[in-house]
């Protein structure tokens, strides 16, 4: 596919506060993969969908601001969040659609010299787990893996917001972006677990607003992966990952039964078949611990 | 047994409307529906309704565009009524929540439609039909202490007392099989029209003419059954409606060479003539060789601008998408005539009253007649309130009077000795059910359509006929009592059967065109013989002909032109 | 003309048994739709087969199913497209990686590999009768007598037509468009973990009275709604009713506007739904991005007041956030200062903090809410 890819890269808010693990994992990927991150220091938060409840013209101009710094560079984006990748197509749908719209809310923005133009130099918006696939190559992936993940067992959870609505995240287009984690997890050499959660949701937007609710639903998917015979799951998203992993000792009192199942971010993932160490890729720092992931890649040399 | 002063069968516009009226006179009212309310025609209905609410508009000009629409056939004194009564039941509706589209003034807009000399097509984008029956529904819910909802009940036949007048009606819960005689003061049969008798047709899998061949078997009258309109926009195949209401936007007609060729039909109106007149055109188009393979022609709605479409058309372009892979902003769609209402149906006077004492009946069911040889668009959803609200009324009134007497079980025994029969008839006894059904509706589709003679008209009634004995046999495959749909299935095929019967027995009869009935054989219109109406009466085991006279009040019948 | 193989998920209340699969081969064009399908299926080999439907041109709402584990309506659904949904990846080899569009097995094929069925279930969420046929009462209409579905006006009615924006009406014409299919409530996540909810279809149709003119009991409606802790903002937010929708409601929307709404009004609601969205738009106004731990307090116990005289859920939720808190401490997620601190957090670098503060004034000022349900998206050629 491409030589060395170069992207505009945000990296999302909890990337660098609950989960900097991802963070950290996602810059040592990126060196090793050859994928230059041009970083986005002076992006905002993408609103996570909430602030578009309050004020739709409010999110959709901070996206906007986004889109424009990332324009700037003259490169296509990278998110590292199934969250931000939902909220932002949502917005960039509404900015795309209308120019008057667009026009009004580039409005906001000229005081800083700054414009979102539809298309311009082909702007994409894609987060990681569809980059790789899609912009990257799994062939070239496959081409730097270190230390197969023979043997692990994994289970995809890919966020509600990159698998719905199908309509304005490019299914038309890309029919199998809610198989990717599939297709990563078989490139890197491990085993997929199929189990009723894959694609449904975490709960996380609920967690303050109705706990029951939100870790009935972290705690059933987790248990579900459990039966199904996972030794971990992964997920692209670190706000699936917070209700997912952060949260389970709790979920598990809501649902009643003894979890304790590793949840890696999709870096880590790579990254463990690029051959980093799972300390380096700040595996120590999550809850629900990775020992046994350790323990199932420990025969497998570097 | 359930008992109420007021029992509507049929639970789409007509019958809802019909129920409020009657809870609205403060008597004892039961609805019931053999799918739940919501699931009712009524819903596919998309244009518009029509009231002359305009200040620039009357209803005597929408009475004579109806009576001009009906070819003459209508009946005047029905029609005034109905005009007269349209614009407040519009102001009702909307005092109840219809989301009518509104003009910039903020008040009801209105569109243009077919047969019409005047915009007075009220409308819900092209929802109109599901808009105001979700808002009656959603005044039964609020209503329900004083209408009584029976959801997915299967009505089987009319109960009559000794004097012949009807006091209930045997019904099957359709959720366990158990079979219940329903009585009543009164009771209204607002079941819809019979368009399953056909194929292809626009008309859903549960438009059975139940209600027509109840009140057949009862012994009441028919009118008009040789009336059946073929909408001129409906998709080949599936028989799906594009609603008349692209043509009131200014989509045109073309043919295969791509001409506009309502021209030579009707120069005035174009494609907003009436639809029998239009359906005749495109059939023509088509048996002449000028349109497309597939027996089609074309309509264009890439003319309409296209924000217009996205407001007020968007339920055909998710039709065109869905069931033909067209997106009718970029391009034309084919379509050709297909079956999709009846105007004749139970013979009733303005109040909906039939010739059986506590028989009421309402919507397309009925014929009052409101549409005569052919139903302008907007007109059928205008009917369903009108009639369906002064059946409720006068319904109640007799239930107040107390006349009515009680049913005997002994209805009740036989039908449930007829359905133990279709029951215990299994595979080998017979054809299935769904054969029998295919072969009438392909002979209707064939011979009783837009255009009809003679022979092919009698060949149809033969097959009916012979269906008919075969039906006799017809198996199930279902035995259970749980939502057993082979049962009803074969209950339909009987209405379908006895409808397909009276209708070829009444196309055969007027040796005339007028209106939707078309002979080759009779091509002119002859109003010094014909302008009557043929009503049928079920007797020594068929329909029996005899005549009315039409009502005419203020309009003499004139060369119909467009 | 194609075969395809639909399985069936059955179920015969009367004898005895509990559900089971049933195959059945089908020969229809691929542009026919799945109930279609069912229809052949039921004339040909089964009568017994039952499944609700009506007009087969997706506005009665009776045939909604689970095609291929997505809620729908199966009049809606082609069996090439669901054909094709089915067999991405390869027959009964769950470990096989994903076939391209051209690798598919055309159906009905018998050499080769076998086509994976499509799979056909009633829809979840609501007790199942017999075979595709679910009690939508209990679950679907309960939920939708629930949120008064009725218009409320106030007076009497005017003479002629109430006057109303026409902008009103053509707004509500997208909860108008609801078939009451009942997709939505099957796929329903919120209602799989928590069945009290009360709802997609409900909260849709709910909006269709808080937005119309003449309803005139919309802040009573919009408490009604906020103070179910089951109401909206009991919503997960995972889009699946929209995805299922075959009308374009997006029931979800419809739940957002009403959280909008409920907000213009200062509803606050017990789960701290209005709290949570606030704290969160007001730490991006200051700070750029999120802080986490400055978020959690302030959803529960929101400025000044909220912390002098925290509520009891307050007081619940953020001692049953401490265990959490301990975790990450321990396991050096949350090891730095502004992490463990609310409000220390850093600001954007640069101006960049000023240039969002100025995107704020401009949004509170103008606060557009664009609909592409209403507008249109704009084509290539305008």
């Amino acid at each position: 596919m491409s030589e060395n890819l170069k992207v505009a890269y945000w990296p999302g808010c909890v990337s660098r506060g609950f989960t900097p693990e991802l963070h950290g994992s996602m810059a040592l990927v990126a060196e090793r993969l050859g994928i230059e991150l041009v970083e986005l220091d002076r992006a905002n938060c993408c609103g996570a969908g909430v602030i578009a409840e309050h004020n739709q013209e409010l999110a959709d101009t901070l996206n906007a601001r986004t889109f424009a710094l990332a324009q700037q560079t003259g490169l296509s984006m990278m998110n590292i969040c199934s969250t931000c990748q939902g909220a932002q197509s949502e917005c960039q749908q509404r900015l795309d659609a209308d120019s008057a719209y667009r026009a009004h809310v580039n409005e906001a923005l000229s005081g800083q010299g700054l414009s979102y133009e539809k298309g311009k130099d082909g702007f994409t918006n894609k987060n990681f787990l569809w980059l790789l696939v899609e912009d990257y190559g799994l062939d070239k992936l496959a081409a730097l893996v270190q230390r197969p993940l023979s043997g692990l067992r994994v289970g995809p959870f890919y966020g509600c917001y990159v698998v719905r609505p199908k309509h304005r995240l490019g299914y038309d287009e890309h029919p199998e972006r809610d198989l990717y984690l599939e297709k990563v997890i078989e490139t890197l050499g491990g085993e997929v677990v199929e189990y009723d959660g894959a694609r449904k949701c975490c709960g996380f937007p609920v967690i303050t607003m109705n706990r029951e609710t939100s870790l009935r639903q972290a705690g059933t998917h987790v248990g579900d992966a459990l039966d199904a015979g996972a030794d971990c799951l992964v997920t692209p998203c670190p706000l699936c990952h917070l209700n997912l992993d952060m949260q389970q000792p709790e979920a598990a009192k809501v649902v009643n039964r003894d979890l304790g199942l590793a949840v890696l971010h999709l870096p880590q993932l790579v990254g463990l078949a690029l051959g980093y160490e799972p300390k380096q890729l700040g595996m120590g720092k999550h809850i629900a611990s990775t020992g046994p992931v350790e323990e199932r890649l420990a025969g497998v040399a570097a | 047994m359930p008992s109420h002063d007021v029992l509507v069968i049929g639970a789409g516009l007509a019958g809802q409307r019909a129920a409020l009226a009657a809870a609205e006179q403060g008597v004892s009212v039961g609805i019931v529906s053999k799918v739940h309310p919501v699931r009712s025609h009524s819903n596919a209905a998309q244009g518009g309704i029509n009231a002359a609410l305009n200040p620039g508009d009357s209803w005597e000009s929408h009475a004579y565009d109806t009576v001009k629409g009906s070819d003459y056939l209508g009946d005047q004194d029905a029609i005034e009524i109905m005009c007269r009564e349209a614009p407040e039941e519009i102001l009702h509706l909307e005092h109840l929540g219809v989301t009518f589209h509104r003009n910039e003034e903020g008040k009801l807009g209105t569109r243009a439609f077919g047969g019409a000399s005047a915009a007075r097509t009220y409308y819900v984008a092209d929802i109109t039909g599901q808009a105001i029956m979700h808002v009656l529904y959603e005044q039964l819910m609020k209503h329900s202490g004083a209408v009584a909802r029976y959801e997915e009940w299967f009505c089987t036949a009319l109960a009559l007392d000794e004097a012949g007048e009807c006091c209930g009606v045997v019904t099957r819960n359709v959720a366990d099989g158990s079979m219940e005689l329903f009585e009543a003061k009164s009771v209204i049969l607002a079941c819809g029209g019979n368009g399953q008798v056909w194929k292809p047709t626009t008309n859903a899998l549960i438009c059975t003419g139940d209600g027509i061949a109840m009140a057949y078997r009862a012994g009441a009258k028919l009118m008009d059954m040789e009336m059946i309109q073929y909408h001129p926009t409906t998709l080949a195949g599936k028989g799906f409606l594009i609603t008349e209401g692209a043509r009131g936007e200014g989509a045109h007609l073309l043919n295969a060479k791509g001409e506009r060729f309502m021209e030579r039909y009707a120069p005035n109106k174009m494609e907003l003539a009436s639809r029998d007149v239009v359906s005749r055109a495109e059939q023509t188009e088509i048996n002449e060789g000028r349109g497309f393979p597939d027996g089609t022609v074309a309509l264009d709605v890439t003319v309409v601008p296209k924000k217009r479409v996205h407001e007020a058309l968007r339920e055909i372009v998710l039709v065109g998408r869905d069931f033909a892979g067209v997106d009718i902003t970029r391009e034309p769609i084919h379509i050709k005539p297909g079956n999709h209402y009846t105007m004749g149906g139970i013979k009733t006077d303005v109040d909906g009253r039939t010739d059986i004492p506590g028989l009421y009946a309402a919507g397309e069911t009925a014929c009052v007649s409101v549409h005569g040889g052919n139903r302008l668009g907007a007109n059928s959803l205008l009917d369903t309130l009108i009639f369906g609200r002064r059946s409720g009324v006068d319904a109640a009134a007799r239930a107040k009077r107390g006349e009515g007497s009680r049913p005997s079980k002994a209805v009740l025994e036989a039908e449930g000795a007829t359905i133990d029969a279709i029951l215990s008839r299994g595979k080998g006894s017979g054809r299935r059910i769904s054969e029998i059904k295919l072969e009438l509706g392909q002979a209707m589709d064939r011979h009783v359509a837009v255009f009809r003679e003679e022979a092919g008209i009698q060949e149809a009634l033969e097959t009916v006929r012979r269906l008919k004995e075969e039906a006799k046999t017809a198996y199930v495959d279902d035995h259970g009592r749980v939502f057993n749909q082979d049962v009803l299935a074969a209950i339909e095929l009987g209405y379908m059967l006895d409808n397909a019967e009276c209708t070829c027995v009444a196309a055969l009869e007027r040796k005339e065109s007028r209106g939707a009935q078309y002979r080759t054989d009779f091509p002119e219109r002859n109003d010094e013989e014909w302008l009557k109406h043929i009503d049928l009466q079920l007797a020594d085991g068929g329909p029996e002909i005899s005549y009315s006279e039409v009502t005419i009040t203020q309009w003499e019948p004139e060369e119909r032109k467009y | 003309m194609a075969t395809y193989t639909l399985k069936v998920r059955r179920y015969q209340p009367e004898s005895g048994e509990g559900p089971y699969w049933e195959e059945f081969d089908v020969d229809l064009d691929p542009s026919l739709s799945v109930l279609d399908g069912i229809l052949q299926a039921k004339d040909r080999d089964d009568g017994s087969l039952a499944v609700r439907c009506s007009c087969r041109a997706a506005i009665c709402g009776s045939c909604g199913v689970k095609v291929n584990g997505s809620s729908t309506l199966a009049c809606k659904t082609q069996l090439g497209e669901a054909h094709e949904a089915a067999n991405r990846r390869q027959a009964g080899d769950d470990a096989a990686p994903p076939r391209g569009a051209d690798e598919l097995p055309p159906p009905g094929s018998a050499a080769g590999s076998p086509a994976n069925p499509i799979v056909v279930e009633p829809m979840g969420n609501m007790p199942v009768i017999k075979d595709l046929i679910v009690d939508m009462e209990s679950t679907h209409w309960a939920k939708i007598r629930r949120v008064t579905p009725w218009l409320l006006p106030h007076g009497q009615p005017p003479e002629r037509e109430y006057v109303v924006e026409p902008e009103s009406m053509i707004d509500i014409t997208q909860s108008m468009a609801c078939i009451q299919c009942g997709a939505c409530v099957s796929s329903c996540l919120s209602m799989e973990a928590d069945p009290d909810f009360i709802g997609p279809a409900a909260l849709a149709k709910a909006y269709r009275f808080v937005g119309d003119p003449r309803d005139a009991e919309t802040v009573e409606r919009l408490h009604d709604l906020a103070d179910d802790p089951h109401g909206i903002y009991d919503c997960t937010h995972c889009f699946s009713c929209i995805d299922a929708c075959p009308k374009g409601v997006a029931p979800m929307d419809q739940i957002m506007r009403l959280r909008r709404r409920a907000e213009e009004n200062e509803i606050a609601d017990p789960n701290n739904g209005h709290s949570h969205m606030a704290a969160f738009t007001s730490i991006i106004e200051k700070k750029g991005t999120l802080d986490e731990a400055l978020l959690l307090q302030e959803s529960y116990a929101p400025g000044v007041k909220g912390k002098l005289k925290p509520t009891k859920g307050a007081i619940k939720g953020l001692l049953g956030s401490i265990p959490t808190a301990i975790r990450g401490i321990r396991t050096g997620k949350m090891r730095s200062l502004p992490k463990l601190i609310p409000g220390v957090h850093h600001k954007l670098p640069g101006g960049a903090q000023d240039e969002v503060k100025a995107i704020y004034r401009h949004a509170e000022e103008h606060g557009e809410e664009l609909n592409l349900y209403i507008k249109g998206e704009e084509g290539d050629d305008e």
